[in-house]
């Protein structure tokens, strides 16, 4: 049985902060979590929310996960942590529900599609329930920012090709103080519809996948 | 990843003059005659739009080859490239603006055909690709029919009011028409019968002549035919693609339509009307995206017409040669897969085949 | 317990079993605890949306009740039960508005309509729908007011004949290259002018007298 990766110095803050964020990242790397990815992206607000939403699952479940990692034999550590992830997402939907209604308005399709994450169980089953609470912790907030930071690229690019504005409805997820990130980039665009549709997402993940290789490949080159 | 053949040292080997720019040429060839007919039934505009759409298709491989340091004349002008652009453009309404001629001409050589890795490598029709891209991306534009204004009759756009339509977004409406299937297709919507529509608007001589409204490949049937068997006669296709997406099509139409006369349309109609031809015979056929083997191009060509019957009668589009070779083109590589052509000297489970008892023959 | 029982407790069934069966009934615990405790809220905040789009077919001076509370329920001509929101100015039945359903391009268009009770639209409003981002979705009071061209209008004005879309002969405008989606709107919203024509002493009959 494998036992807790030692971290012989505490928390390995560099490697998991550049982990989650760009060498395993779960998009660009794991290629994981594609369903929500593709679905929610059209514009960068959703891809926000949508990011926000999941690293907020994210860092609860990897908790969670390490907490209980001693108890849980791996026979059964497959259900375990379904139900450790399914009743976290159901609480945040019924809890966003009653009491920040409006946000729930906006997200509510995202969170249901939370519980689809792969990435979620990835995490647990990879990461948080081989390391001690705080890496856990760190590591799920780290691949949900990355996660996030992918969805807001992908969202931006989709939205200002398909319609020409960045960040719209930014206020009805953030409040009004954020309203001032509603840009019109290109006035009285016509519009261009296939990047706001799913085929226009699959082209945008396809260039981004292909975009952090060139990136990879450069680096490594130096 | 280009694939390289070692030079042949020995054997029987015979060189067919056959190299991509002669296949290119010969089906350019074959569209001319239907290219300049329709160009002279829609006037400047339709030039245009041609011209654009070609030259697009040129910039975007010259600057696709350079990108992936591949060598870029012998590429360029190898004729693949040109005839994308030429069907593509056969396929959108004459008298679309300019830029779905240029982002068309983008989607089918970037993404379609380079992405993939080049000539010979794309999983998917680059043209049908295009437009299909267009449809979905600007429905209002790439649905704008007109009635034929031929070339130098009175009435139609001089060079000037061309220039207007086509790059000044200037679209005069009198002009506007629907398509015969769009408009049966609508007519059908309203709870009408067939037989009040079609003798209206249909003769099955106008449709395959080719002055009605529709996309420049739509135009005439019989040319479109006439290059067909060009391409038939000089070997360029077999005959299993289109015979049996022809055959499948009609025999679709012909079974609906002695089921209800009312509200299905019978099989000539489907034959001549929309790009049902242009489609059969030089759109599905094309070499890289359909399967390898007789068999298999018969089952891509039944799927093909199939598909077209479903999607003109059952769906939200009144025609979709386009949709159905992109489905087909989808599952070339799965009919490849369980139609294998049969290996020299083996059967086509792959065993080998059994010959005469050696005793015999040493006997 | 000594580490060798405990690692072999561990890997026996029961542990497994035991380990399952307290997850299990913790998370059960967990949800019905949340589920109790928001329900309520829950409830109200979906009321308060009702209501929000309900103010916005039914002009508020109209009646003095809460529309949420006096509803009725009828089946419409397919035989769907559709539930009527009935707006009351004292005793007096002022208003209704229900929920009609559209075909559109990509799905089911649902749509609010307010009727006076002389059977003049006072307002109609798409609560959801599938169309075209750019094409059909200008049926939303949101990206166009097209919607809007039906208020004041009833089942005599235009005539039956003419509740179409212009190309059907009709006399509501359909957008330029979308035909399907104001046809659709438009079909539902005559098809809801019709159910109310035919329901109409039930509906507009003050709710003091009603037997049921």
């Amino acid at each position: 049985m494998t036992t807790a990766l030692k971290t012989p110095k505490g928390i390995q803050w560099g490697r998991i902060t550049r982990d989650g964020l760009w060498s395993n990242n779960v998009i660009l790397s794991q290629t994981l979590a594609l369903c929500p990815t593709l679905a929610v992206t059209g514009t960068a607000t959703n891809g926000l929310g949508m990011g926000l939403a999941t690293t907020a699952v994210l860092i609860v479940s990897n908790i969670l996960v390490s907490l209980i990692r001693n108890v849980v034999t791996p026979e059964v550590r497959i259900p375990v942590y379904i139900v450790v992830i399914a009743t976290l997402v159901t609480l945040v939907d019924l809890g966003l529900n009653a009491y920040a209604h409006e946000l729930h308005k906006v997200l509510g399709l995202f969170i249901a599609l939370i519980v689809v994450n792969c990435a979620i169980l990835g995490r647990a089953e990879s990461f948080a329930s081989k390391n001690g609470v705080g890496a856990a912790a760190l590591d799920g907030l780290m691949m949900g920012l990355g996660f996030t930071i992918v969805l807001m690229v992908l969202g931006g690019v989709r939205e200002i090709i398909g319609s020409g504005t960045l960040f719209s409805g930014a206020a009805l997820l953030l409040g009004q103080a954020m309203s001032f990130l509603e840009l019109t980039l290109i006035p009285d665009y016509r519009g261009f519809l296939l990047a706001i549709l799913p085929p226009g997402g699959f082209v945008a993940l396809g260039f981004l996948l292909a975009g952090k290789r060139l990136i990879d490949r450069r680096a490594m080159r130096k | 990843m280009s694939i390289e053949t070692p030079a042949p040292s020995a054997g029987p080997f015979a060189h067919e003059r056959v190299s991509i720019s002669r296949t290119m040429g010969l089906v350019m060839l074959a569209l001319l005659p239907a290219t300049l007919f329709s160009l002279w039934q829609f006037g400047w505009p339709a030039i245009y739009l041609f011209l654009v759409t070609v030259a697009t298709v040129l910039v975007a491989e010259a600057a696709c080859l350079r990108i992936a340091g591949k060598p870029i004349r012998p590429f360029l002008f190898d004729g693949s490239a040109v005839l994308t652009g030429w069907l593509l453009a056969m396929t959108l309404p004459p008298w679309a603006p300019w830029w779905t001629g240029v982002v068309g001409g983008f989607i089918a050589i970037v993404i379609a055909k380079h992405v993939f890795g080049g000539i010979g490598q794309n999983l998917f029709n680059p043209a049908m690709v295009g437009r299909v891209a267009l449809l979905i991306a600007f429905p209002l534009e790439l649905t704008r029919f007109v009635n034929p204004a031929p070339l130098f009759a009175a009435g139609s756009p001089d060079w000037q009011q061309g220039l207007a339509i086509t790059f000044g977004g200037q679209f005069p409406d009198a002009f506007s028409g629907a398509t015969l299937l769009g408009h049966v297709r609508t007519e059908l919507g309203q709870g009408h019968l067939l037989s009040d529509i079609l003798p209206n608007l249909y003769s099955p001589v106008a449709d395959s002549v080719g002055t009605l409204a529709g996309s420049l490949g739509e135009g005439s049937a019989l040319l479109i035919l006439l290059g067909g068997l060009l391409l038939l006669y000089k070997r360029v296709i077999t005959w299993q693609i289109p015979l049996a997406m022809l055959g499948t099509l009609a025999l679709a139409a012909t079974l609906m339509h002695l089921i209800d006369p009312a509200h299905y349309t019978g099989p000539l109609y489907h034959l001549v009307s929309g790009a049902s031809l242009l489609g059969a015979f030089f759109i599905a056929t094309d070499l890289v995206t359909s399967p390898v083997t007789a068999r298999g191009q018969i089952l891509f060509g039944a799927g093909c017409g199939l598909l077209v019957y479903v999607i003109r009668t059952w769906t939200g589009y009144p025609e979709g040669v386009a949709f159905a070779v992109l489905l087909m083109n989808a599952c070339t590589p799965l009919i490849d897969h369980y139609v294998r052509p049969r290996v020299y000297g083996r059967d086509r489970q792959g065993e080998p085949l059994e010959y005469a008892d050696e005793a015999e023959i040493s006997r | 317990m000594n580490a060798t029982t405990w690692s072999e407790f561990r890997q026996g069934i029961g542990y497994q079993g035991l380990l399952l069966g307290v997850t299990v009934t913790m998370a059960a615990t967990l949800l019905v605890v949340a589920d109790r405790v928001t329900r309520e809220p829950i409830a109200q905040r979906h009321a308060e949306d009702m209501n929000a789009s309900l103010a916005q077919v039914i002009p508020p001076a109209l009646h003095d009740n809460d529309l949420l509370a006096n509803t009725v329920t009828l089946n419409d001509a397919n035989g769907t039960p559709v539930q009527i929101y009935r707006a009351l100015a004292g005793d007096r039945v002022t208003a209704v508005a229900f929920q009609v359903t559209g075909k559109g391009y990509a799905g089911d268009i649902d749509v609010i309509l307010g009727l006076a009770a002389d059977g003049k639209v006072l307002g109609a409003r798409v609560l959801a729908h599938k169309e075209t981002p750019g094409l059909g979705d200008k049926i939303e009071v949101a990206k166009g007011d097209w919607i809007l061209a039906f208020d004041g209008r009833s089942l005599g004005d235009p005539p039956p004949a003419r509740w179409a879309v212009k190309k059907d002969g009709g006399d509501f405008d359909q957008f330029s290259g979308a035909t399907i989606t104001p046809r659709a709107v438009v079909r539902a919203l005559k098809g809801g002018l019709e159910f109310f024509a035919t329901n109409r002493a039930v509906l507009t009959a003050s709710p003091g007298n009603r037997q049921n």
